[in-house]
C-alpha cells in the first residue's frame, strides 16, 4: 500500500527532470562496443541494426533492440509464446470442467488457471516484467482491496445468512 | 538557513504584474476552454462557493423547520427532501471536491514549481464533469427531489417515487470528476516535481492532496459501481439489494459505505494540508514533526479503508464484523492526533499573528478536535448502537465536516485569497466573520450533541416538545453561521471590485506559490526553480516591508 | 497544442464512458486539438508542460496504470455480488450455466486473448515505427473486438429467444432438463424429472386420490445419478420454487441479472475500447507514432488488456460453473 511503498526518487534527483535539453537516453554500451547481435543478452530480440537514437519519429527503423529508449520493447516470438501459453490454459480450463473435482475443487482451479493468465497478460502484455516497481506495486494494491472488499462483505454474509433463511423458510412455509 | 529559493532563475516577485493568468486570456470560451490549472481551479471555487451557498439554503430550510415540532413551514415529505438534498449537494458537490479541485488545482502546481498538472485537459474534463454531474443532481430537484437521505439506502431508494435516478446518477458523473482530479494530481507529483524537490521537501498541503488523490482513486470507483447497481436494480429490478427477490440490503451498505467512509477522508485529509501550511506561517515557526505529519497523512488514506462497518453497527452486520471495524477505527485516532499536536507544537514558542487565516486554523484545531473525539465515542460498538441514527452522530460529522472542512476551506481561501485574486480583503471584516463562524458552528452544533445523547432521532421532522428549546438553540446557530458565510461573501466579493492590491507574499510563505507574483502569471515559472530547503525553512530571512504589505527576502549586509 | 495530453487525457477520458450517455459529449472536446504534430518548443508531440519525451511517456504510463487501478475497483463490486450470490445460493448458479454456451464464451475469451496479443505487438510496432505492421495489428485489434460483440450479439438474442431476462422479465420458455447442455451431462436426471413433472401433471388433472397414487407409485425410487443433480440446480429440494414438482430454484432470475449486468459492462468497455483504437488507427495511419512517441498505443493497449483480463475472470465464473 502507498504507505509502505517509498515514492521513487525519493530523496534522489527526479531522474526524468535532469536538464530540460535532455532528450537522447543516456550513453549505454551500444555505442562503445557496438558487439555483434548474437552476442547480445537474451532480452534482445532480434538483429540491431538502425541506431534507435537517431531514428526520426517517421522512420521505418525495423528490428532495432531497443531498452535504451523510453522503454523496452517486446520482441514477437515472447508475444506469441505468451498467446501460446494463454490458448493452452483456456483449453485446460474448458477440459478440467468434465471432471468432478466438487463443488469448490472445480471452481478453486478455474480460479487458479484464470489468476494464472491473468498474471502472464499482465506481466507480458501488460509489460509489467520490464516496468517501474511503482506500478507493480499499485496492480497488487487494488488487488489487495478487492480482496480487503469482497473478504469482509463475504464474512459478514454468512454471518447472518442464518437470518435470512430463517425469513426465506417461514415466507416459503406461509405460501 | 538558507532561503527559500535559492536561485536567480524564479521570475523576481513583481506585485499585480499587468498580464497574468487572469488577463492572459479574454474571453467566456477562454475560460470554458482553458487548459490552465489556476484558472480551473477559479472555476472551480466559483462553482463550490454556489454549491455550498444551495445546500446552505436547504440547511437553512431544516433548521428552520426544526424551531417546532410538527410543521413549521413545510411538510414531511418535503422536510426529507430538503434534507437529502442539503446532504448530497455538500457531500458530492461541495465538500469532497472542495479544497483539493478549488484550491488545490490552483495551488499545487504553483507550490510544486511545475507548469501545470500532468494531464491539462483531464483537469478541464474534471471540471467539465462536475457541472454535469451538478445538472443531474440539480435536475432531481426539478422532478421530484429524492428524498432518501444522501445515503441513498435500499430498499428505500429502489421503491420510493422520487427522482432517485437522476440524483444518482449525478453523483455518479460526480465520481469521475473526483477520479480524473485525484488521477492528474498523483501522476503530477510523481513527475513533475522540479530539480531538488525531493518527497520531504514537498509542502504538507501537497502530501494532504497526494494522499487524498490516492483514496480518490481507490475508493471512487466502488460508489461508481455501487450507484449504478442501484440504479439497474431500481429500473430492471435485477434482485441483487431487495429481498423479496432474495437480495441482501446490507451488502449495498458494505458497497456504500466502502467508498463513502475513505471519502470523508477525501474531505478532512486535505484540510489537514490546508492547517499544516497556515499554522507555520502564522507562527513564523518551522512545522514540528514534518515527516510525521507528511507519513500520517498516507496512513489516515489507508487507515481508512478498513473501518467502513462503524456506520453499520446496527444494520444487521454480524457483531464479528462490527467488531473488527470497531477495533481498527480507534486506530485513527492516532495518526489524526499526531497531527493535531505536531501543530500545536509548532505554534509553541512561535510569533503568533492573529490574522484571519491563523484565526480559521485556530477554530479548526478546536473544533475538529471535538468532533474527532466524539468520533471515538461512537466508534464503541456498544455506545453506537445507543447513539446510531441521532443527533449526536449529526453533531459529530458536522463539527468535523463544517467545523473542519469547511473551516479549514475558510482559511486556505483566505490564505491564498491575494495570491490567485491579487487583491488584499478586508481584515477586520474577516475577524469578524471568522469570529461568526465559529459561534455559529459551535451554538448550532454542540447543543445537537445533548440532543442525541437524550434520544432525538435524526432526519426526523417531528419531535417531543422537551427537544424544542435545544433545537431553537441550534437554529439559532444556524442562522448566525448563515451571517457569517454572508458577510464573508460580502467582504471578499467587495475585494474583488475594490481590494487594494497585493505583494507577492503578504504572509510570509517559504512555500513557492509566494515566489511569483500575485496573481501569478500565466505560465506560473519562467524556468523551474531549483530547490535547496525545506518549505517552511527560512522564516528568518523574510521581513516584513510596509511600503508593499509584504514580505521579501533580507537583503544580505554585505 | 499538448498532443500527448490530449490523446491520453482523451484516451482515459473516453474510457471513462461507463454507459454513461450523457458523459460522452463532455468529453467531445477533449479529443480536439490532438492531430497534427504541433511544434511546441521541444519538439513534435511534446506537450508544453513536459520536458522530455521520456517523461511524457512516463507520466502518461503512471496515468494509465491508475486508471485502470479505477477499472479494476469498478468491477470489484460486480465481483463482490457474484460471490456472495454465489457463495449462498450455488444451486442457482448451477441451473443458470445450464442455458449459457460455453463454446461461444470460449471462442471470446480466444478472440480477445488473440486481440491482446495483437495490440501488445502493435506497441513494438509503433515502437518500433513500422506504421505499416502498426496499422496491421491496430485492424486485427479492432476486428477481433467487433468478432466478439458480436458473438456477445448472438448471445444475447439467444437469452432474449429463450425467454432468459433479469428480473420479473425471467420466463425460461424451457425447462431446464430439457435442455440439450443437461440432457448430455445428466441423461438419467433429465428423465426422472420429466418422470416426475408428467406425475405431477397427472395429479392436478386427477379427478380422485387413486389414479393419482398409482402415477406417483410409477416412479421408483431415484438413484443417485438421477437424484443429484436436480438437486444442486435447486430443481428439486429446500431451493426449488415449487415443491411439488420438479421446477426452477427460488430467485433463479439473480444469475442472469448478475450476468447480463457484468457482460453488458464489460461489453460497454469493449465498445469504448474499440473507438479508441479506431481513432488511433488513424493517427497511426499518418505515422504519428515512433520512437520518441507511442505513448498512446501504448495506453490504450493496456486498456484492452485490462478488458482482456476482466475476460478471462468472467468466462469460468458465468461459463464453467460445475
Amino acid at each position: 500500500m502507498a504507505d509502505s511503498d517509498h515514492p521513487e526518487n525519493a530523496d534522489k534527483e527526479p531522474k526524468s527532470m535532469q536538464g530540460s535539453s535532455e532528450e537522447q537516453p543516456p550513453e549505454p554500451r551500444e555505442d562503445a562496443t557496438r558487439p555483434h547481435p548474437a552476442l547480445e543478452p537474451t532480452e534482445q530480440d532480434e538483429p540491431a541494426e538502425a541506431a534507435r537514437r537517431e531514428a526520426p519519429l517517421e522512420a521505418d527503423a525495423h528490428a532495432s533492440h531497443d531498452d535504451h529508449g523510453l522503454a523496452h520493447t517486446m520482441p514477437v516470438w515472447m508475444l506469441v509464446a505468451v498467446l501460446g501459453a494463454l490458448m493452452g490454459l483456456t483449453i485446460l480450463t474448458v477440459s478440467v470442467t468434465s471432471f468432478d473435482l466438487g463443488a469448490e475443487g472445480n471452481l478453486v482451479v478455474a480460479m487458479v488457471i484464470a489468476t494464472i493468465k491473468a498474471a502472464l497478460v499482465v506481466t507480458f502484455f501488460m509489460h509489467l516484467f520490464w516496468d517501474k516497481k511503482f506500478h507493480l506495486i499499485l496492480f497488487l494494491t487494488a488487488i489487495l482491496f478487492v480482496i480487503l472488499f469482497l473478504s469482509m462483505s463475504i464474512t459478514d454474509r454468512g454471518e447472518y445468512q442464518h437470518n435470512i433463511d430463517l425469513y426465506q423458510n417461514s415466507t416459503s412455509a406461509a405460501k | 538557513m538558507a532561503s527559500p529559493s535559492a536561485t536567480a532563475d524564479v521570475v523576481a516577485p513583481r506585485s499585480s504584474s499587468s498580464d497574468n493568468y487572469l488577463t492572459h486570456d479574454k474571453g467566456v470560451l477562454s475560460w470554458i476552454f482553458t487548459l490552465d490549472h489556476k484558472r480551473i481551479g477559479v472555476m472551480y471555487l466559483c462553482s463550490v462557493l454556489f454549491a455550498f451557498a444551495l445546500g446552505g439554503f436547504f440547511a437553512l430550510l431544516v433548521r428552520t423547520e426544526l424551531l417546532t415540532p410538527g410543521k413549521t413551514i413545510i411538510d414531511h415529505d418535503t422536510y426529507n427532501q430538503m434534507f437529502t438534498l442539503h446532504g448530497a449537494i455538500m457531500v458530492f458537490l461541495v465538500i469532497i471536491p472542495g479544497i483539493p479541485a478549488a484550491l488545490g488545482n490552483i495551488i499545487m502546481p504553483l507550490q510544486l514549481g511545475a507548469k501545470d498538472v500532468a494531464f491539462p485537459r483531464m483537469n478541464l474534463a474534471s471540471y467539465h464533469l462536475w457541472i454535469v454531474g451538478a445538472v443531474f443532481m440539480l435536475t432531481s430537484l426539478a422532478i421530484n427531489a429524492v428524498d432518501t437521505g444522501w445515503t441513498f439506502y435500499t430498499p428505500y431508494s429502489t421503491t420510493t417515487s422520487t427522482a432517485v435516478v437522476p440524483a444518482a446518477f449525478g453523483a455518479f458523473i460526480l465520481g469521475f470528476s473526483s477520479i480524473f482530479t485525484g488521477l492528474n494530481f498523483i501522476v503530477t507529483m510523481h513527475k513533475m516535481r522540479p530539480p531538488g524537490m525531493t518527497w520531504f521537501r514537498l509542502p504538507l498541503f501537497c502530501w494532504a492532496l497526494y494522499s487524498t488523490a490516492l483514496i480518490q482513486v481507490l475508493a471512487t470507483p466502488v460508489i461508481g459501481i455501487t450507484l449504478l447497481m442501484m440504479i439497474i436494480e431500481r429500473t430492471v429490478h435485477i434482485g441483487i439489494f431487495d429481498p423479496t427477490l432474495g437480495g441482501d440490503p446490507v451488502l449495498f451498505q458494505h458497497f456504500f459505505w466502502f467508498y463513502s467512509h475513505p471519502a470523508v477522508y477525501i474531505m478532512i485529509v486535505p484540510a489537514f494540508g490546508v492547517i499544516g501550511e497556515i499554522i507555520p506561517v502564522f507562527s513564523r515557526k518551522r512545522i514540528f514533526g514534518y515527516k510525521f505529519i507528511a507519513i500520517s497523512s498516507l496512513a489516515i488514506a489507508f487507515l481508512g479503508f478498513l473501518v467502513w462497518g462503524h456506520h453499520m453497527f446496527v444494520s444487521g452486520q454480524s457483531v464479528l464484523a462490527g467488531t473488527i471495524f470497531s477495533a481498527i477505527t480507534f486506530l485513527i485516532a492516532i495518526p489524526t492526533a499526531i497531527k493535531v499536536f505536531n501543530w500545536i507544537t509548532t505554534m509553541y514558542k512561535g510569533v503568533i499573528h492573529l490574522d484571519t487565516p491563523m484565526l480559521y486554523a485556530l477554530a479548526f484545531l478546536w473544533v475538529f478536535t471535538i468532533g474527532g473525539l466524539t468520533g471515538v465515542f461512537l466508534a464503541v460498538m456498544s455506545v453506537d448502537v445507543h447513539l446510531h441514527d441521532t443527533y449526536f452522530v449529526v453533531a459529530h460529522f458536522h463539527y468535523v465536516m463544517m467545523g473542519g472542512a469547511i473551516t479549514a476551506f475558510m482559511g486556505g481561501l483566505h490564505y491564498w485569497w491575494p495570491k490567485f485574486t491579487g487583491k488584499f480583503y478586508d481584515e477586520k471584516s474577516g475577524r469578524i466573520g471568522a469570529l461568526l463562524v465559529f459561534i455559529g458552528l459551535n451554538v448550532t452544533f454542540f447543543p445537537q450533541f445533548i440532543l442525541g445523547s437524550r434520544g432525538m432521532p435524526r432526519r426526523y421532522y417531528n419531535y417531543l416538545p422537551e427537544f424544542q428549546p435545544l433545537h431553537v438553540l441550534s437554529t439559532l446557530g444556524a442562522y448566525t453561521l448563515g451571517l457569517g458565510f454572508l458577510l464573508t461573501a460580502f467582504y471578499l466579493y467587495k475585494s474583488l471590485k475594490k481590494g487594494p492590491p497585493a505583494p507577492p507574499n503578504p504572509w510570509g510563505g517559504a512555500t513557492l506559490e509566494w515566489q511569483c507574483s500575485s496573481p501569478p502569471p500565466y505560465y506560473n515559472f519562467h524556468k523551474a526553480p531549483v530547490i535547496s530547503a525545506g518549505p517552511y525553512d527560512g522564516y528568518e530571512n523574510l521581513v516584513y516591508d510596509e511600503a508593499t504589505k509584504g514580505y521579501a527576502p533580507r537583503k544580505s549586509s554585505t | 497544442m499538448s498532443e500527448s495530453t490530449s490523446e491520453s487525457a482523451a484516451t482515459t477520458a473516453k474510457k471513462g464512458g461507463h454507459g454513461a450517455p450523457a458523459h460522452a459529449p463532455a468529453h467531445g472536446h477533449d479529443a480536439h486539438g490532438g492531430h497534427g504534430a504541433h511544434g511546441g518548443h521541444g519538439g513534435p508531440h511534446l506537450a508544453h508542460h513536459f520536458d522530455t519525451y521520456q517523461q511524457q511517456f512516463d507520466a502518461g504510463k503512471l496515468g494509465i496504470w491508475l486508471f485502470l487501478l479505477t477499472e479494476v475497483l469498478f468491477f470489484s463490486g460486480l465481483f463482490c455480488a457474484y460471490t456472495v450470490y454465489r457463495g449462498m445460493h450455488p444451486e442457482v448458479f448451477v441451473y443458470a450455466h445450464y442455458f449459457l454456451n460455453t463454446s461461444m464464451g470460449a471462442i471470446n475469451t480466444c478472440v480477445l486473448l488473440i486481440s491482446s496479443l495483437t495490440a501488445a505487438w502493435a506497441v513494438r510496432n509503433a515502437q518500433l515505427a513500422q506504421r505499416k505492421l502498426l496499422v496491421l495489428n491496430i485492424l486485427i485489434t479492432i476486428a477481433c473486438a467487433c468478432t466478439f460483440m458480436v458473438v456477445k450479439f448472438f448471445e444475447y438474442e439467444h437469452k432474449f429467444h429463450d425467454g432468459l431476462l433479469p428480473g420479473p422479465a425471467f420466463h425460461p420458455t424451457e425447462q431446464v432438463w430439457e435442455l440439450e447442455s443437461f440432457k448430455h451431462k445428466h441423461p438419467e436426471a433429465a428423465e426422472y424429472a420429466e418422470k416426475l413433472t408428467k406425475a405431477a401433471e397427472a395429479k392436478d388433472h386427477a379427478k380422485g386420490a387413486a389414479p393419482a397414487a398409482e402415477a406417483a407409485a410409477a416412479i421408483e425410487r431415484p438413484t443417485e445419478e438421477e437424484l443429484e443433480p436436480l438437486i444442486k440446480a435447486g430443481v428439486i429440494g429446500p431451493e426449488a420454487e415449487d415443491q411439488t414438482r420438479p421446477s426452477k430454484p427460488r430467485n433463479a432470475h439473480v444469475f442472469f441479472g448478475i450476468y447480463f449486468f457484468m457482460t453488458g459492462l464489460h461489453g460497454i468497455h469493449v465498445l469504448g475500447g474499440i473507438g479508441v483504437f479506431i481513432w488511433l488507427l488513424l493517427r497511426a495511419n499518418k505515422g504519428q507514432f515512433g520512437p520518441k512517441y507511442f505513448g498512446p498505443i501504448d495506453y490504450a493497449a493496456l486498456y484492452w488488456h485490462l478488458v482482456d483480463l476482466i475476460w478471462i475472470y468472467l468466462f469460468p465464473l458465468l461459463y464453467l460453473i460445475h
